[in-house]
């Protein structure tokens, strides 16, 4: 008997993983069929060899690299300004009423969008890929550092104004703080944004290293080898950041207790 | 809940600083003589490097022009621009004049003095380029004419428009005769390749898409007119020329010297070597020039000829009448023929080359 | 007498939120007028005005607006079925949950727009390709906050439901939709908004009619004007979106217990 509930037990533990072997199985029986199936459902041997060509050359690395660049300089930049917009907007109500309008409508454009104007005014190179980005990483910071700010328990409020805080000592040692985990929840929102946009406007704008631009150019080559090895470290790449920034989030938060 | 500051101006103040800050490095202001020239070219990234096409590549790989400039205080950039786009990415930077001189095409040339940003050839890039029509290699089509009402992928607002649209023209046909989908060169390519669209314009990569099987090319303009070819010239804007004429006749005098070199038949093979950096093999670049009645030599001349001229006033008249472009652009204005003379004397070249008159007819 | 007071404090901050947009939109004219950038960099106000007049009189703005739409409409009515039915599927029973999870978990790390090229290769650059990558866009957000929503149900409505012995159909009727109704509706909204941005940028990057493809040939022509007036639209259509199924939401939040 124990011997079947564990095997029962190790099956469940195991059929998450039925579902992607078996896609592989029918995968390689599909590029078995003919010339023209290769085309689309490339051998998995061939997957591994693309993906070993592109280690070997460093195309992976550089492109990879580049493209982590951008999302990162973009998200530290977005990140800053949507914390000074978000906080500024908390505690001046006439900031909020002027920006807050203009923010929910800008929102609304798609970013990908304002490529060609963002091309025409800036440029096709790494700046205007920097913008876009900051732009993508800047909204959702806005909404949640605002959000962190005003869900501010109004006794911490009154405390400040009781010892007599000044405008900027109330921004840095009330609201800061408290709003932190909404400004962290915001964070993670503004990484994935941040990510999508960088790999958008890489095939958008097509200029300089990226796996955006790997992707286009193994497309073009007709290699769905390499798109899928590429697509494969987007994924894993993003599932990476996602997990650190995560952490980061525990470890910085830790003092909360968990409602 | 409300923490309001009881005065709210200095902040609004420290706004509208910023924002006029900003707006001031936005404009350009800049008169003085340059000290940097930029031109852009086409440009392939192939692991990581940066890779130059046809006649930047040898000036480049000259190295006279670097000197020359360096030797008045000028440094030279060069911009490199995707094949994928071009048009729209040099015309973009004549607008924000973020670059001086490109190496580009008739089309988006003509497109982009149309919208009012001025722009001038200084130097004639030669014969040009075939331009092919290619159909997956199992397709049953062997004239336009078998094509009617499918599905063509043809990149809008490119040099190879042009051909296209005069094969179109001679063949009875108007471009409502089929389904024209506006793809970029590689996203064309990658569908012809996967038989979602029935044909494919395009230039010598066509030769890459037969040897891959991938596609069967049923015409060119190899068997077209001479002037059908497309054409790509050194542009320069309008304002830099006039206000930098020494450095635009160093720049004249370094592509004449580059295009002088290349037009020897001796140095074809290293031609092939250093200007061939698309990762295109060697043997699609032969098939190009191979089975066409125009001489190794003529095909590189840089003279403002009737060749050209007529070329440009088709290009300008096609593209009024297919309404992509909505003002007239006196073709005539267009061309600043002072740098090429001065450098084809400063370097003796009078009577190397021919001015060539335009074909009788189209095919 | 505090009626009219209330009624002018709203329209006073309903007029303060156009405050902004206005002042915006003095100051791009201004630019324009005042001749700081070339034309052809920035457009005017009235440029955009008139080019988006005249893109509605030849009626080609509607054309690429229905292509668009359609598309929309059609890929994220087939992205959110799917996924309501495998968020609800994967919610409710554990071994279909660990079946699927790994695969769908690992698949929602690509954002949709990586799957551009590959979905170009395997589809083609027809209609096909742009309801698939909405559908893709819409199915794993909509999943997910069904998933929530079902995970969310108290286990207490389900006791409580045994002891009353209803039905399935009651069960769900009575007990399941108005807990999860309002968390997948908002779940939806927000996956109407991101099939959107996504089913523009598919467009600038391989099509032959649509908004994004309208906005990427005004590129190529150099008209700017038009692109102007393709961003002008996909925003006013974005908001229109969100703000639609904003009121569903509020108008069924309404007689739900919190």
């Amino acid at each position: 008997m124990n011997i079947i509930n564990q095997f029962l037990l190790s099956v469940k533990h195991f059929s998450g993983l039925l579902l992607p072997i078996t896609v592989a199985v029918v995968w390689e029986f599909m590029s078995r069929q003919g010339d023209a199936y290769t085309y689309i459902f490339v051998p998995l041997s061939q997957i591994g060899s693309g993906f070993v060509e592109l280690i070997q050359s460093g195309e992976l690395l550089i492109n990879l690299v580049a493209t982590l660049q951008t999302t990162v300089i973009g998200l530290v930049i977005g990140g800053f300004a949507g914390l000074f917009v978000g906080g500024l907007m908390a505690v001046s109500p006439l900031a909020n009423k002027l920006i807050g309008p203009l923010y929910h409508t800008l929102r609304q454009v798609p970013l990908l969008g304002l490529i060609p104007l963002i091309a025409l005014w800036f440029g096709n190179d790494l700046f205007s890929k920097i913008l876009i980005v900051s732009l993508a990483a800047f909204y959702p910071i806005v909404l949640n550092t605002f959000e962190g700010m005003r869900g501010v328990e109004h006794k911490y409020v009154e405390v400040a104004s009781v010892l007599k805080f000044n405008r900027l000592q109330l921004l840095i040692h009330v609201l800061l703080p408290a709003a932190t985990p909404s400004i962290m929840t915001g964070l993670m929102h503004a990484l994935a944004f941040a990510w999508v946009s960088t790999v958008g406007s890489e095939l958008l704008f097509s200029t300089g290293p990226g796996v955006g631009g790997l992707m286009l150019m193994a497309q073009e080559s007709s290699r769905m080898d390499i798109v899928i090895v590429a697509v494969v470290s987007i994924g894993l790449t993003g599932l990476l950041m996602n997990a650190s920034l995560s952490h980061l989030r525990q470890y910085l938060l830790r003092w909360r207790s968990v409602r | 809940m409300n923490f309001s500051i009881k005065n709210g101006t200095p902040v609004i103040a420290w706004l509208l600083v910023g924002l006029a800050f900003m707006f001031g490095l936005l404009t350009d202001a800049n008169a003085d003589p340059a000290k940097e020239v930029r031109i852009a070219t086409v440009a392939y990234n192939v692991n990581g490097k940066i890779g130059f096409n046809g006649t930047a590549a040898i000036v480049e790989e000259q190295g006279w022009l670097k000197e020359e400039l360096k030797k008045q205080g000028v440094t030279l950039t060069w911009v490199p621009v995707t094949a994928q786009s071009v048009g729209v990415t040099i015309n973009e930077g004549f607008a924000n004049k973020s670059i001086d001189f490109a190496g580009y095409g008739d089309l988006p040339s003509i497109i982009l003095n149309s919208g009012g940003i001025e722009t001038r050839i200084v130097v004639p890039g030669g014969r040009g380029n075939n331009v092919y029509l290619v159909v997956p290699p199992n397709s049953t089509a062997k004239t336009l004419a078998d094509l009617k009402g499918k599905r063509i992928a043809l990149h809008r607002g490119r040099p190879w428009e042009i051909a296209f649209a005069r094969y179109v023209a001679a063949s009875g046909f108007k471009f409502s005769d089929f389904k024209i989908s506006n793809l970029n060169p590689g996203a064309g390519a990658a569908a012809l390749a996967a038989g979602n669209v029935d044909a494919f314009v395009t230039l010598s990569d066509a030769y890459q898409l037969e040897d891959k099987k991938v596609g069967k090319i049923i015409w060119s303009t190899k068997s077209a007119a001479q002037d059908w070819k497309m054409r790509a010239e050194l542009w320069g804007a309008k304002d830099f020329i006039a206000q930098n004429p020494a450095i635009t006749q160093i720049i004249a005098t370094a592509y004449v010297r580059a295009v002088y070199w290349t037009s020897q038949e001796e140095h074809l093979d290293d031609y092939l070597k250093i200007a061939n950096q698309n990762g295109q093999p060697e043997n699609v670049f032969r098939r190009e020039y191979s089975n066409d009645s125009v001489p190794w030599k003529i095909r590189w001349s840089p003279l403002f000829d009737d060749l050209v001229l007529d070329h440009y006033a088709n290009v300008a008249q096609y593209s009024r009448q297919a309404n992509l472009i909505r003002k007239d652009v006196n073709t005539k204005q267009l061309f600043d023929a002072r740098f090429l003379n001065a450098a084809i004397k400063e370097l003796k070249l009078e009577g190397y080359w021919q001015p060539r008159k335009v074909a009788l007819k189209g095919a | 007498m505090t009626k009219i007071r209330d009624l002018a404090n709203s329209l006073h901050t309903n007029a303060l939120f156009f405050v902004s947009p206005i002042l915006l939109l003095l100051a791009w004219a201004w630019v324009c007028s005042a001749g700081i950038f070339p034309e052809q960099i920035l457009v005017s106000p009235a440029g955009v005005y008139q080019t988006a007049h005249e893109l509605w009189g030849s009626g080609e703005l509607q054309s690429h607006l229905h292509d668009s739409l359609y598309r929309l409409v059609l890929g994220f009515a087939i992205g959110s079925l799917l996924g309501l039915v495998f968020g609800v599927l994967m919610g409710l029973f554990k071994p279909i949950d660990a079946f699927f999870a790994p695969s769908f978990n690992a698949l929602r790390q690509v954002p949709t727009i990586a799957f551009i090229p590959m979905l170009v290769m395997i589809f083609g650059v027809e209609e096909t390709f742009k309801i698939v990558v909405v559908a893709k866009a819409a199915f794993f957000p909509i999943t997910m906050a069904t998933y929530d929503a079902v995970k969310g149900i108290p286990r207490s409505y389900f006791e409580v439901s045994k002891v009353y012995q209803l039905s399935h159909l009651s069960l769900v009727r009575h007990v399941i939709l108005p807990a999860t109704v309002p968390p997948i509706l908002t779940g939806l909204r927000l996956a109407l908004g991101r099939s959107w941005m996504v089913l523009v940028a598919a467009e600038l990057i391989a099509a032959d009619s649509g908004i994004g493809q309208m906005m990427e040939m005004g590129r190529q022509m150099f008209r700017i004007d038009i692109v102007l007036v393709g961003v002008l639209v996909t925003g006013l259509i974005g908001f229109l979106l969100d703000r639609s199924l904003r009121s569903v939401e509020t108008h069924l939040g309404r007689w739900k217990q919190s």
